[in-house]
C-alpha cells in the first residue's frame, strides 16, 4: 500500500522509536516492524534512516545498546530506553500533543 | 547532560574508530540476516530471501555511510580528507605553492616585526603589580609641563593625596655614578629613589632585599640595589653579592639586593643599573646638593591609585593640593597646576606628550598595507587556480558534492597555504625583530632596544593571517563552487569570463596603487633623512673623538678635579695625532641638554608668550677650535676667564638677534633663573650651530667658560689629524696614567654620536623601515602585474594566432596586450597618489625639510613604478607576439 506511506516529519522518527522502546529492548529490525505495525503501515522505516537515528540517539544518551540473542538464536544489537530517553519521550510527547492540538484547531477554524 | 554523552561519543569515535565501524558492520549484517529469516519463514528460498533482504536494506555501504555522517565528530573525518587532498594538490604544484606562501610570509613577517616594536613601546605593561594603577605626575607653573618635583614638594603632595593614592614615591633619574666593586671602577647609571619605591611598585627582589624602609623616605643607610642585567653583565652575576661592600663615587655602600629580572625602572627603553636611596645625593657635589631646596627639581613622582579611584578623581584632589602649594609658596608655585598621567607601560618623555602612538599607527598602517598587497597576490593566484579547477569542481558538484563541502575543500587548501606562509612569516618576523633589536645606539647609556617576540606579537600575526586566509580563500572558493556544469563543459577550461578577468584586474590595480603609496612614503622618509644628513650643522663633526669621565667617580673633589682636567688638556695637546683638545660639559647633539629660563635686564615678558630662555654648555677655550665653530664678533673663551674673573658668555647669532635685536650684543648682561646673583657678560657671538636639535629652528644658545662652572663630569674632545678612532688608545692610556681607576665612557667619534639617538638614528630607522616596506610592496606589485598580464596573454594566444595569420604584425599584437597593462598601471598610479595624499598628514609630522605632498617625490616614484610595472607587462606581451600562428591555432 505505497500510497498510504507518508514522509516522516523531522523529529517524529525519534519520538516513534522512543515510544516503541518503552515496552522493552528491541533490535533494529524489531523497531522498524513495530512502528510499521502500530501505524498500520503508514510509516515504513527504512534502514537508511533507522540506523542513523538509532546511532544518533545512542550518542545523545537516550538509548543504551547491547548485543543479545534473538528468539532464533541470532546475535543482534538490542536498543533500550535510558533514563534520559524516558525524559526525552515525555517532553517530545508533550510537545507533539501541543502541536497536533494547535494544528487541529487551525484546520477546524473557519 | 546531553553534551556529556556527545563528548564521550566524540572521543570514542575518534579513538576507537575501527571497533565502532566493525560493530556497525555486524549490526547491519545481523539486520539482513534477521530480515532474511523472516522471509524464509514466509516460504522463500534462503538465497532469494537474502537477496530480497539486501535489496530492502538499500546497500550496506550507503547505510553505514549515513550512520557515519550523523556521528559526533563526523566533520573531523571530512576535514582530515580535505587536508590530505589539499596537501597533495599543493605538493603537485610547487611553483604556485612557493610563490603564494612566500608572498604571504613576507606580508606576515613585516607585520610581526613592526608589531613587535609597537608591542614593546606601547602595549607591554611594566613588570610590576597592577601596572594599570600606576600614574606619574606632571606639574606646570610656567608654559611648559614638566615631570620633575623638588623633594619638599614630593613630601607635601604625598601627605595631601592619601585619599586617592595608596602611595607616592620619588625617583631621581639617571645619575651617572662610578661604582667600585671587586677592585674595579665602572660607570653605573642609577636612580635615586625614596625608600617606598619598590614596595609601592609591589615587586620582589631577585636576591637579598630592597632599600630598608624608614620614616623620612629618604633612606638613612648607604645601600645599593643593583639592576638584574647589570648584575649579570657587569658584576659577574655573583650569587653572593648581597651584603658585599662597594663604593659609589668614593662613598662606601653595602649592596643589599638585586632587582627582579626584567625590571629596569619606570622608563621603557632604559634599563637602570643601580638604585640608591634619595639621601645619597646629599653628600654629592654642589650641583646635586640641597634636598630641602623647594626650587630644585629633583625627581619624578610615581603614584599608585587606590583601588576604584579614577584619574579624574585624583586630578580633582591634585587641583586642591596645587592651589594650596601656590598659596603657600607664591614665589615658586604661582599658578601651579598638577595632573596625573597613566604610567601604562613606562614613560617615554618628560612632557606627557607621546609621539609613539602616531608613529606606530603610521608604520602599522604601512605594514598592514604590505599584508593587503600580499593578500591580493594570494587571492589572485587562488583565482587563477580556481579557474583551472572549474572542471573538477563542476564534475564533483554534478556527482553530488554539496556546495558547502566544496567550499570547505577549497578553504582547507587555502588554510594549508596560509599556514605554510604563516610559518615562513614567523621566521621572517623573528629575524626582523632581532635585527631591529640589535641596532647600534652609539651610547654607553643603558638603552635597551629589545623587541621580544612574545605571545602578543604571535597572536597579532596569527589574527592577520586568519583574516587574510578567510577573505582570500572565500572569494575563489565561492566562485569555484558555483561552477555550472553545463557552462563549464561547453566552454573551454582556458576561457575566462570577462567579469572574472575584470575582478583580477581590479585587484592588480589596487596592488599597484598600494605599492605606490608605500613607495611614496618611503621616498619621503629617504628624502627627509638626506635633508637631515645634509643639514648645515655649523660645526665640523669629522675627526673628533670623545671621552666622557666623571672625576667624582675616582673620589676627586673640586680642587683636585680642576687640577686633573688642566693636566689632561695639556697632555692631550702633546699627544701625536692630536691637533687640538677641549673639554665640554655636554656633547653637541648628545642626549642631555642644559639650559632654561634667563632674565635680561630691561626686557618685558609678554604674558602668554614664551619667556626668554637659552640652552647652554660650559667649555674650555679650545672648544671652538676643536669643533670649528667660527666666532663672528668679539672673542671666544680665553684662559683668562678664570673662576675669579668676571662671568662671561659667548652667545649664538640666534640669541643675539632674539634678545638684543638691532643692538650691539657685546657688553650686554643676562642671568640664569637659578643664579640671579651671577650675571653673565656677553663677550662674543658665534655662528649658529646645531648644538641640541638637528631639525627645527635654531634656538638661542650660549657657551660659558668651564673654569667658571666647574662640573666633575666632562667630555674630552680631541681633533685628530688621522682617523679619530686611532686616538682612542693613546688618549685612554694617557688618562689612566694620571688616574688609573677612572672609568671613561662613551669613547666614540663625533660622527658616531651623530648616528645615535640624538642624531640621525630615528631618521635612519624610519627611512629603513619605510624603505623596506616600500620595496616589499613593489616586489608584490610586480608579481601581480606580471601574473595578470601573462595570464591574459596566454589566454589570447589563440586570438593572436588568428590575427597574425590574417596578416597582423607582431607589434600590433603586442600593443593590444600592452594596452591592458597600461590601463592597469595608470589606474593604479592615480589610486596610489590619492592614497598617499590621504595619509600625508600622518606622515608629515615625521618629515624634515620635505612636504608630505612633495611633488618631486610623487612624480619621481610614480615614474619609477610605472617603468617597472610596464616592463613587467611588456615581457609577457612580447612573448605572446612571438607565437607561431600555426602552433597557436592548433593549440585548442
Amino acid at each position: 500500500m505505497p500510497s498510504k506511506q507518508v514522509e516522516l516529519l523531522q523529529g517524529t522518527l525519534d519520538m516513534l522509536i522512543l515510544k516503541t522502546l518503552r515496552l522493552g529492548p528491541l533490535h533494529g529490525l524489531g523497531i522498524a516492524e513495530r512502528i510499521e505495525q502500530v501505524t498500520q503501515g503508514t510509516f515504513q522505516v527504512k534502514p537508511g534512516s533507522l540506523f542513523p537515528a538509532l546511532h544518533r540517539m545512542e550518542e545523545k544518551g537516550w538509548l543504551g545498546a547491547s548485543w543479545g540473542e534473538s528468539e532464533n538464536k541470532r546475535r543482534a544489537k538490542y536498543y533500550a530506553l535510558t533514563k534520559a530517553g524516558r525524559r526525552q519521550l515525555e517532553t517530545e510527547t508533550e510537545r507533539w500533543k501541543q502541536i497536533s492540538l494547535a494544528v487541529a484547531r487551525a484546520l477546524e477554524a473557519n | 547532560m546531553e553534551w556529556l554523552a556527545r563528548t564521550g561519543s566524540f572521543a570514542r569515535n575518534l579513538f576507537h574508530r575501527p571497533q565502532i565501524d566493525q560493530e556497525l558492520d555486524r549490526e547491519v549484517s545481523s539486520y539482513v540476516e534477521l530480515l532474511a529469516e523472516q522471509k524464509v519463514k514466509k516460504g522463500l528460498g534462503r538465497d532469494e530471501a537474502l537477496r530480497q533482504a539486501r535489496i530492502e536494506l538499500g546497500g550496506a555501504a550507503q547505510v553505514q555511510e549515513e550512520v557515519r555522517r550523523v556521528r559526533a565528530g563526523a566533520w573531523l573525518g571530512t576535514f582530515w580528507q580535505d587536508l590530505k587532498y589539499g596537501a597533495r594538490i599543493l605538493r603537485n604544484n610547487p611553483g604556485f605553492t612557493v610563490v603564494a606562501a612566500l608572498t604571504f610570509a613576507i606580508g606576515i613577517g613585516a607585520n610581526a616585526t613592526i608589531f613587535s616594536m609597537v608591542n614593546e613601546l606601547l602595549l607591554r605593561p611594566l613588570p610590576v603589580e597592577k601596572p594599570e594603577q600606576l600614574t606619574y605626575l606632571l606639574g606646570r607653573s610656567t608654559e611648559h609641563w614638566g615631570n620633575t618635583f623638588s623633594y619638599p614638594d614630593f613630601e607635601d603632595i604625598r601627605n595631601q593625596t592619601e585619599g586617592v593614592f595608596s602611595d607616592v614615591a620619588v625617583e631621581e633619574l639617571f645619575h651617572m655614578d662610578g661604582l667600585s666593586y671587586a677592585g674595579k671602577t665602572q660607570t653605573m647609571w642609577s636612580n635615586y629613589v625614596s625608600t617606598n619605591f619598590f614596595t609601592m611598585l609591589g615587586i620582589r627582589p631577585a636576591l637579598g632585599s630592597f632599600i630598608p624602609p624608614d620614616s623620612s623616605l629618604a633612606g638613612n643607610e648607604p645601600v645599593l640595589v643593583v639592576g638584574y642585567s647589570f648584575w649579570k653583565s657587569h658584576l659577574g652575576g655573583d650569587p653572593n653579592i648581597v651584603g658585599q661592600h662597594a663604593s659609589v663615587n668614593g662613598r662606601a655602600v653595602t649592596i643589599v639586593g638585586v632587582a627582579p629580572e626584567g625590571f629596569g625602572g619606570t622608563f621603557n627603553l632604559v634599563d637602570v643599573q643601580g638604585y640608591l636611596p634619595v639621601s645619597f645625593a646629599d653628600s654629592e657635589p654642589a650641583d646635586k646638593l640641597n634636598r630641602q631646596d623647594r626650587e630644585r627639581g629633583a625627581g619624578l613622582l610615581v603614584a599608585r591609585l587606590k583601588p576604584g579611584v579614577t584619574l579624574a578623581k585624583a586630578q580633582a584632589v591634585l587641583e586642591v593640593v596645587a592651589n594650596r602649594l601656590a598659596d603657600q609658596y607664591p614665589k615658586i608655585h604661582k599658578g601651579l597646576m598638577l595632573r596625573p598621567v597613566q604610567l601604562g607601560n613606562g614613560l617615554t618623555n618628560s612632557t606627557g606628550e607621546n609621539p609613539l602612538p602616531i608613529m606606530s599607527a603610521l608604520f602599522l598602517t604601512l605594514a598592514g598595507l604590505v599584508l593587503v598587497l600580499a593578500a591580493a597576490n594570494l587571492a589572485n593566484l587562488l583565482l587563477v587556480r580556481a579557474l583551472a579547477r572549474n572542471r573538477e569542481m563542476a564534475v564533483r558538484s554534478a556527482l553530488g558534492a554539496a556546495r558547502a563541502r566544496l567550499i570547505r575543500q577549497v578553504l582547507t587548501e587555502t588554510a594549508l597555504l596560509v599556514l605554510l606562509g604563516f610559518a615562513g612569516g614567523m621566521i621572517f618576523g623573528v629575524g626582523g625583530s632581532r635585527t631591529v633589536s640589535s641596532l647600534p645606539l652609539q651610547t654607553d647609556f643603558p638603552f635597551v632596544l629589545a623587541f621580544p617576540f612574545d605571545w602578543r606579537v604571535f597572536c597579532y600575526a596569527l589574527a592577520g593571517a586568519l583574516v587574510v586566509a578567510l577573505i582570500c580563500g572565500l572569494v575563489p572558493a565561492w566562485r569555484a563552487s558555483s561552477a555550472d556544469l553545463n557552462e563549464v563543459m561547453r566552454e573551454s577550461a582556458r576561457n575566462l569570463s570577462p567579469r572574472r578577468q575584470r575582478f583580477r584586474s581590479v585587484l592588480v590595480v589596487a596592488q599597484v596603487g598600494g605599492s605606490l603609496m608605500l613607495l611614496i612614503v618611503a621616498g619621503l622618509f629617504v628624502r627627509s633623512l638626506r635633508n637631515v644628513q645634509h643639514t648645515d650643522l655649523g660645526f665640523d663633526p669629522d675627526q673628533v673623538m670623545n671621552f666622557t669621565m666623571d672625576v667624582h667617580h675616582a673620589g676627586l673633589e673640586e680642587v683636585h678635579g680642576r687640577e686633573f682636567y688642566d693636566q689632561l688638556l695639556v697632555r692631550a695637546h702633546s699627544l701625536p695625532g692630536v691637533e687640538s683638545a677641549s673639554l665640554a660639559q655636554e656633547v653637541a647633539l648628545g642626549l642631555e641638554v642644559m639650559g632654561g629660563e634667563i632674565k635680561i635686564p630691561g626686557r618685558q615678558e609678554v604674558p602668554g608668550q614664551p619667556k626668554a630662555s637659552a640652552n647652554c654648555n660650559s667649555v674650555s677655550p679650545d672648544y671652538f677650535k676643536v669643533l670649528r665653530i667660527p666666532i663672528l664678533r668679539g672673542r671666544g673663551i680665553l684662559e683668562s676667564d678664570s673662576a675669579s674673573a668676571m662671568h662671561v658668555a659667548v652667545i649664538s647669532q640666534a640669541m643675539a638677534e632674539r634678545y638684543w635685536p638691532g643692538r650691539d650684543p657685546l657688553g650686554q648682561q643676562f642671568t640664569q633663573l637659578q643664579h640671579p646673583d651671577r650675571p653673565f657678560q656677553v663677550v662674543g657671538v658665534f655662528k649658529d650651530a646645531r648644538m641640541t636639535e638637528l631639525t627645527g629652528p635654531i634656538e638661542p644658545f650660549f657657551f660659558m667658560p668651564i673654569a667658571q662652572n666647574y662640573i666633575a663630569r666632562e667630555t674630552l674632545q680631541v681633533r685628530t689629524s688621522g682617523k679619530p678612532s686611532a686616538a682612542a688608545k693613546p688618549v685612554l692610556e694617557m688618562i689612566h696614567s694620571i688616574q688609573p681607576a677612572l672609568p671613561v665612557g662613551d669613547v666614540q667619534s663625533m660622527n658616531q654620536v651623530m648616528d645615535g639617538l640624538g642624531g640621525f638614528f630615528i631618521y635612519r630607522l624610519g627611512a629603513a623601515m619605510a624603505g623596506a616596506l616600500g620595496l616589499l610592496g613593489l616586489a608584490l606589485a610586480i608579481v601581480g602585474v606580471y601574473g595578470v598580464i601573462s595570464y591574459s596573454a596566454a589566454q589570447r594566444t589563440h586570438e593572436i594566432g588568428i590575427r597574425m595569420a590574417l596578416g597582423a604584425l607582431p607589434g600590433q599584437a603586442v600593443k593590444a596586450i600592452f594596452r591592458q597593462g597600461l590601463i592597469i598601471v595608470g589606474c593604479g598610479i592615480v589610486l596610489g597618489v590619492l592614497a598617499a595624499a590621504a595619509i600625508a598628514k600622518l606622515v608629515g609630522s615625521f618629515l624634515v625639510g620635505v612636504s608630505a605632498i612633495d611633488p618631486v617625490t610623487y612624480l619621481g616614484v610614480s615614474l619609477l613604478l610605472a617603468a617597472i610595472a610596464l616592463l613587467a607587462s611588456f615581457i609577457p606581451a612580447r612573448r605572446a607576439s612571438r607565437v607561431d600562428p600555426v602552433i597557436a591555432l592548433r593549440h585548442e
